[in-house]
């Protein structure tokens, strides 16, 4: 879509734009920004063997904020009549008129990464029809039963959605955004010898509906059965302190959840984070970068452009051991006198942004898998993590471990679930003393909660942490 | 502010000319004629639920006005009964053609799903017949067409203590971040049977975060909020104080050892082990063969101690509704007495599907009756964490979750807690970085107390709990 094409969707002209930016600052703000959206879901839901229901939801409307300083004002109006956005964008502008006024003007960000496409979608999930994606159901379906009769109940679930995003600025700033994202999560009962368990494959891409293929399928129907022995199998080891593996891939969550929040520049700008004051710092071991990245292709994290207009790029939050950055967004940059990382986001028109991660992972060390896991004498390997949650200020964490195994004598043994992890993140991340060198990004549909909702993605290589709280018997 | 004043009444007004709700006669017309055009496209039945509702939100930051935001949404949502298939749809795009073509769409899409012949709307004699204004239940209050921005502010700015709090040697205050909010839900629910609803109510909330730092540099945050339907009912200017005294407790927390012992979980908080009781009692949960009550209905499953009613239709209370999403009519009822399964939360569509009988689609407003483990205990004036602590003696006192999770299939689950150990019914030291492990059928077995004393202000009136027994990991 060129930019004219979105002024049309959104029945606006720039000069509109100019002047309800104008009317938001026109207390005295600093700076203003619109940031328009037309987005369409879709979403299929297969169950007892049928795809029975399904809908889909159309969202409209324009966000409209005003920064003084540190501090916002928000407003957004449901449609794009003139009279209701100069309404709104009058409303926005009142935080200018409160006591204390800003202290600087310092949101441009000129000079910021060029801008790349990282979603180019080839089909548009609006114009293909319903029939596609319920046949890709049903032979998702069809496929797991095929590999493993034991499955008694399946619930496979397709969504998609297309967003159109225009933004524009009091700098005079047009950015706009076609983001499409599809979805699709399986998940499966099995049932033996009177005793059930469930295992659920996901996979989310900034794609258009091209991303349904065979091999996709196929790779979603061997994650649901594969490990499933073990599951029925596994049981609570004895809790305690111990060493962890972490498996590659989905245990990405725990460097989101126990480290990446606590980078986020809002809790550094309000002193909260207990990463506060250590930019610069040794955090741990020369051999640990960790990345949020915008930039990876069709990545459910990737950003053309954050949702403040800064165009997407990578950033590195540790490298090799040093706190090197922040994630930024344009109120936090302005606060420390740095670029935006790009980490802007929001959930929809309804918000305004606040610093979110986006595809956040740790680049490979040098160790090989089996080698990490040689090295334990006993401990437990972590391959499925869910239910992370963190406490910003004091970095405590608590992991639900969804499957694993023990590790006795350096090599995997029972398989273990239900069990947590517990620790501390910054003195989890100093107690890594191995790096593993097979990075996987998971591309499952990871959903970061801060407040509002916004896709995610999440990485790691395989990791020893020296010592953890294990939950157990 | 004066300006903002009426800009926001301007855009209030805009959908309240009558001041009787936010969702205007014309605006109910509107949603009528978008299920009659669904009905006219080839569906065979319609439900038509539109919502409105306005958020008012004032932000402080270490005493100083932070942030301001003005939301009002409205939304409907349609659902299509069509040729024995169903779909669900929403749009915010209310004008009267683009509705058209929305509900013509909205039957074509359906007409592409498999058929389910169990999807209907509800028998009519189960659906309410007394929501006509929405205000039946009392949850609206008057005083919120009358709050200024002004008056927003003063309340926001009353709760913070940054600048009043003295430092002293054992922390220092970091930030603090207080939030004053108000808001009003409107919806408007129809049917093509001809079932008519309104629900109404108001709410207004005070919270506050505070972050200190120890002398050792060392962090810790805490949190309050209160809420209520009605502004004077809101128990303000102390919400600070208590986040404050949350964070600063902690101070020193440290690992405990692993140990078995009794648990008492903190009202606050204690609603966190009532959560999957109602998940493993929903049809759909166990139709899915996801529920670790399945099979379950009529017996004796918990300690004869657990009592859990849903007393929907009390007035004036959070959490009360007079009907269900599908607008069947809620009820005062057992879920769990006496340790018997009583009922299962069961919609029109599991009912037919699994032959269940109907109920409402999910829980209301449940209240845990108070017990105690003594035979001759009934607990008269105040039943709280202070007087359980004092009768158990010894164990731990949950004050927090800290992630964690319970498997739907087996209940068995595992979650983070922070709190304080206690010895001879007096608190000695805060705890951290603990673990309990169990199952739900197994705890509820254990439940020794609970408490008279549920926060007002929650939907979930669920008190202090003690379970005996409880295994904690450090």
């Amino acid at each position: 879509m060129t930019n004219g094409e979105f002024l049309d969707r959104f029945r606006v002209t720039e000069p509109m734009l100019g002047q309800l930016t104008g009317a938001a600052i026109s207390k005295g703000g600093d700076y203003s920004d619109l940031y328009f959206e037309y987005s369409t879901y879709g979403d299929l839901l297969l169950k007892d063997n049928e795809v029975t229901s399904g809908g889909f939801h159309i969202d409209y409307g324009v966000g409209i904020r005003t920064l003084k300083g540190d501090r916002t004002g928000y407003a957004y109006s449901e449609n794009t009549e003139m009279e209701d956005m100069l309404c709104a964008a009058k409303a926005a502008a009142q935080i200018a008129g409160s006591e204390g006024a800003g202290r600087y003007p310092g949101y441009d960000h000129t000079g910021t990464p060029a801008l790349r496409d990282f979603y180019p979608a080839s089909r548009n999930w609006r114009d293909c029809g319903s029939a596609e994606y319920i046949a890709a159901l049903k032979k998702l379906e069809s496929m797991i039963l095929e590999k493993d009769g034991r499955a008694v109940k399946i619930i496979a679930k397709l969504s998609w959605s297309e967003s159109e995003i225009m933004m524009y600025n009091s700098y005079g700033e047009l950015s706009c955004d076609f983001r499409p994202l599809g979805s699709i999560v399986a998940t499966a009962i099995f049932s033996e010898n009177g005793k059930n368990e469930n295992k659920t494959s996901s996979r989310s891409f900034r794609m258009g509906s091209e991303m349904i293929t065979d091999g996709l399928l196929q790779e979603m129907a061997e994650e649901v059965v594969s490990g499933i022995d073990d599951r029925f199998a596994a049981v609570r080891p004895k809790g305690g302190r111990m060493p962890v593996v972490m498996g590659a891939g989905a245990s990405g969550i725990l460097l989101h959840e126990a480290m990446g929040h606590s980078f986020e520049a809002d809790f550094i700008r309000k002193g909260q984070s207990v990463f506060s004051g250590m930019q610069g710092r040794r955090i741990c071991d020369p051999s640990i970068s960790i990345v949020d990245d915008g930039t990876l292709l069709y990545n459910r994290g990737a950003c053309n452009y954050d949702d403040e207009g800064i165009p997407g790029q990578k950033t590195y939050m540790v490298k090799d051991g040093v706190l090197e950055s922040f994630l930024h967004d344009r109120i936090s940059a302005a606060h420390f006198g740095v670029p935006s990382t790009g980490n802007g986001r929001r959930e929809s028109f309804r918000y305004y942004p606040i610093p979110r991660m986006r595809a956040t992972y740790m680049e490979n060390g040098g160790s090989a898998q089996e080698d990490l896991i040689a090295s334990v004498k006993k401990g437990i390997y972590v391959d499925e993590f869910s239910n992370g949650q963190v406490k910003i200020g004091e970095g405590d964490f608590t992991f639900y471990v969804k499957s694993g195994y023990m590790i006795e004598n350096g090599r995997l043994t029972a398989p273990v679930k239900d069990i947590n992890i517990i620790g501390n993140g910054p003195q989890a991340l100093a107690d890594i003393t191995g790096v593993g060198n097979d990075l996987v990004v998971d591309n499952g549909t990871w959903t970061c909660g801060k407040d509002q909702s916004v896709p995610v993605s999440c990485g790691i290589p395989t990791v020893l942490v020296k010592s953890l709280t294990v939950g157990g018997e | 502010m004066t300006d903002m004043a009426d800009l926001i009444t301007q855009q209030t007004m805009k959908t309240d000319k009558n001041t009787a709700g936010l969702i205007t006669g014309e605006e109910k017309e509107l949603a009528l004629h978008c299920m009659e055009a669904a009905l006219k496209s080839g569906a065979d039945q319609a439900r038509i639920s539109l919502s409105k509702s306005v958020l008012d939100t004032y932000g402080m930051m270490n005493g100083v006005l932070d942030k301001v935001a003005h939301s009002a949404d409205r939304s409907v949502y349609l659902y299509v009964f069509a040729d024995r298939k169903y779909g669900t749809f929403s749009t915010n795009m209310l004008d009267r053609a683009g509705l058209e073509d929305f509900a013509g769409k909205a039957v074509a899409a359906v007409k592409l799903l498999a058929e389910d012949v169990f999807r209907k709307l509800p028998d009519p004699e189960r659906q309410e017949k007394n929501a006509c204004d929405g205000r039946e239940l009392g949850l609206y209050d008057v005083r919120y067409q009358d709050i200024s921005p002004e008056e927003r502010s003063a309340i926001a700015a009353a709760e913070c203590i940054y600048g009043k709090t003295e430092a002293n040697g054992k922390f220092r205050l970091i930030s603090e971040e207080c939030e004053y909010s108000d808001s009003v839900d409107d919806n408007f629910l129809a049917d093509s049977q001809g079932f008519r609803g309104r629900h109404t109510e108001t709410s207004f909330a005070v919270c506050s975060e505070i972050t200190i730092e120890d002398a050792s540099g060392k962090k810790y945050s805490g949190y309050w909020w209160e809420s209520s339907p009605f502004l004077d009912r809101l128990e303000r200017g102390r919400c600070s104080a208590e986040a404050l005294d949350r964070a600063v407790r902690q101070i020193g927390g440290k690992r405990g050892k692993s140990r078995t012992c009794p648990m008492v979980v903190d009202r606050s908080v204690s609603s966190r082990l009532v959560a999957p009781l109602f998940s493993a009692l929903n049809s759909a949960s166990i139709q899915q063969e996801n529920s670790f009550l399945k099979d379950t209905l009529g017996k004796k499953i918990f300690s004869d101690r657990l009592t859990l009613t849903d007393l929907a239709r009390t007035p004036g209370k959070p959490g009360s509704r007079l009907y269900d999403t599908e607008g069947v009519a809620t009820g005062n009822m057992d879920i769990i007495r006496n340790g018997v399964v009583e009922t299962y939360f069961t919609s029109t569509y599991m009912a037919l599907k699994t032959g269940l009988p109907p109920t409402v689609e999910g829980v209301s407003r449940p209240v845990l009756q108070p017990c105690c483990k003594e035979e001759d205990c009934c607990p008269h004036g105040s039943f709280g964490a202070r007087e359980i602590i004092r009768r158990c003696g010894s164990g731990i006192y949950v004050t927090g979750f800290n992630g964690g999770n319970c498997n739907p299939t087996t209940g068995n689950f595992s979650y983070g807690i922070e709190g304080f150990a206690f010895r001879n019914g007096k608190i000695t030291h805060p705890l951290k970085e603990m673990i309990i492990t169990g199952n739900m059928t197994k705890l509820w077995n254990s439940l020794a107390y609970a408490g008279n004393d549920p926060r007002e202000s929650t939907r979930w009136q669920i008190p202090t709990l003690c379970f005996e027994n409880v295994d904690f990991s450090g």
